[in-house]
């Protein structure tokens, strides 16, 4: 009961303060690209160098990929490995939102729950521009828009919701300990290889693990992302796999209004 | 609740949590049996500040001066208790602080503003006089971190003065800059001040300065108000304090004496 106060609450902070909100993530947006000389071109080349990494290790090193539903390599890695730079994001600099913008909270009232809100924002802009290059090569290899483009919205919005969700968990916690964030860090990597976004998570040949995966609300999303762009499957038409997605973020839910409720009056006074 | 009182503080006491390091802190989210320390910073506080009125708080270091007055800007929250306050909050302390660093100084007073629930029109409007009052120059479309000290707290100053406060809370330190803004800012005050709804609030040691601007005093002490009412009967007390911890440092210095 008092988390659903809690959440009301949350609520509606966010509604009263729609304005700064969207105004802090374009102040955030500018800050993360301003000052170094090539300035917003970073927003694409860090992506741009990450992928080729990826796609010469598997394509030319390994040798292991291979056309896939008639897509190449390269357009089937770009459709996971994009919206990952997002959940990447969330990862790092969303859990450590709340510590970023102390003075928010040690020099000013301002709603604690409402930071790693709009630094998800910030994020997600750039992800969705990336998503607009994606889109772009799809058709420049040839590939013309599909009806199934359009549930890219779908993906999106869950992503968005299950991340900032997170968000809030993650920097509540990692305000109140470092050693937390430092633990999510170290997971990044282990969550990124884990997940099924370099390789395709349903020809794992054992059967337990296959099933496990679909646990896994990360290859639930990037599984998603594909299906989209490539599979050509809607939501709707595996309802077991988005259960246990919701199922997923519902319990992260319910964890960070426990954290909300546990340490957010003692934010100010750690920070 | 009174329809002209801003401030009101009942029964409010603040409890810090001490723990060893941040450690134990985050386990103590999990586990009951982890050790902390509690400190009152504040102990069962009550009073009610009226409309137009101006409070002086006086207190040694660590009395729970700066607590009150971040209880009553909103920024922590009290352990047991009720405060109530209405009305725009300005505060002049940390000046230096409270900035986005990566932000321009022009861009910091919107920032500031837009938290406070300013409109943009009248954030615009106020854009003018802050700028000219920090005496910043071309430097107000550099980012704050190229600013030095000085710089901060004159743009600091001038966001909060000039925001139209209907609440006015000043610290004590206000060296801000050299002896020709310091007068400035003192004449500001007097300004803002001046008019009948705005409420002040000081923090000092310098019982004079508060004399002059301040009709009540409260007293603090180990994080109780030992003392509330007229500004002479609150310096007086205030006095007492300061004169036994004066007269304990003699008494020590002499045995001191005596022992070499």
């Amino acid at each position: 009961m008092e988390g659903l106060n809690d959440f009301i609450k949350i609520l509606k902070e966010h509604w009263r303060f729609r304005q700064q909100l969207l105004k802090l993530a374009k102040a955030d947006l500018i800050k993360t690209y301003r000052g170094a000389a090539l300035g917003w071109a970073w927003a694409i080349i860090k992506p741009v160098v990450q992928i080729f990494v990826y796609w010469f290790g598997f394509q030319i090193g390994l040798r292991t990929s291979k056309v896939v539903n008639g897509y190449p390599f390269f357009l089937w890695l770009i459709a996971g490995q994009v919206p990952w730079f997002y959940m990447n994001d969330m990862l790092t600099a969303g859990t450590e939102s709340i510590r970023k913008y102390s003075y928010l909270v040690t020099k000013m009232k301002f709603p604690v729950s409402t930071i790693p809100t709009f630094v998800s924002i910030s994020k997600m802009t750039i992800n969705l521009l990336l998503m607009v290059i994606v889109m772009i090569l799809y058709v420049c290899f040839g590939f013309s828009p599909t009806i199934y483009w359009l549930q890219l919205i779908f993906y999106i919005l869950i992503s968005f919701g299950f991340w900032t969700t997170w968000g809030l968990l993650g920097a509540l916690l990692a305000a109140i300990s470092k050693d937390f964030a430092n633990l999510v860090k170290s997971f990044v990597s282990f969550l990124f290889w884990f997940s099924g976004i370099l390789w395709n998570p349903d020809t794992v040949k054992v059967i337990w693990l296959r099933k496990l995966l679909r646990l896994n609300p990360i290859t639930y999303l990037v599984t998603g992302f594909r299906d989209c762009l490539i599979n050509k499957v809607w939501f709707w038409e595996k309802p077991s796999r988005l259960l246990y997605f919701l199922i997923a973020w519902g319990a992260m839910l319910i964890m960070a209004l426990w954290a909300y409720r546990k340490v957010r009056k003692d934010i100010p006074d750690v920070l | 609740m009174d329809n002209d009182v801003v401030i009101k503080f009942d029964k409010v006491t603040k409890t810090y949590k001490l723990y060893k390091d941040d450690k134990k802190r985050f386990l103590g989210l999990f586990f009951k049996n982890i050790k902390y320390k509690e400190k009152k910073a504040v102990n069962n506080v009550s009073f009610d500040i009226h409309k137009g009125e101006c409070v002086a708080l006086f207190g040694k270091n660590g009395a729970g001066k700066s607590t009150i007055l971040k209880l009553i800007t909103g920024v922590t929250y009290p352990t047991e208790g009720k405060i109530e306050v209405n009305g725009r909050v300005s505060a002049l302390l940390e000046l230096t602080s409270g900035f986005d660093q990566e932000f321009t100084g022009r861009e910091n007073i919107f920032l500031k503003g837009q938290i406070l629930g300013i409109k943009d029109e009248e954030i615009k409007e106020l854009e003018r006089p802050i700028i000219e009052f920090a005496e910043l120059g071309e430097y107000i479309d550099q980012p704050v971190r190229t600013y030095s000290s000085g710089m901060k707290a004159r743009l600091g100053f001038s966001i909060n003065a000039n925001i139209k406060p209907e609440i006015l809370i000043i610290d004590e330190a206000l060296s801000v800059g050299d002896e020709a803004f310091r007068r400035k800012c003192v004449s500001k005050i007097n300004e803002i001040t001046s008019k009948k709804d705005v409420t002040l609030l000081f923090v000092t040691h310098a019982t004079n300065t508060a004399r002059d601007f301040c009709q009540r005093g409260i007293v603090m002490k180990k994080g109780k108000a030992i003392f509330d009412g007229d500004i002479n009967s609150a310096i007086e007390n205030y006095n007492t304090i300061i004169d036994k911890k004066a007269s304990k440092k003699l008494n020590l210095s002499i045995d001191m004496n005596n022992i070499s």
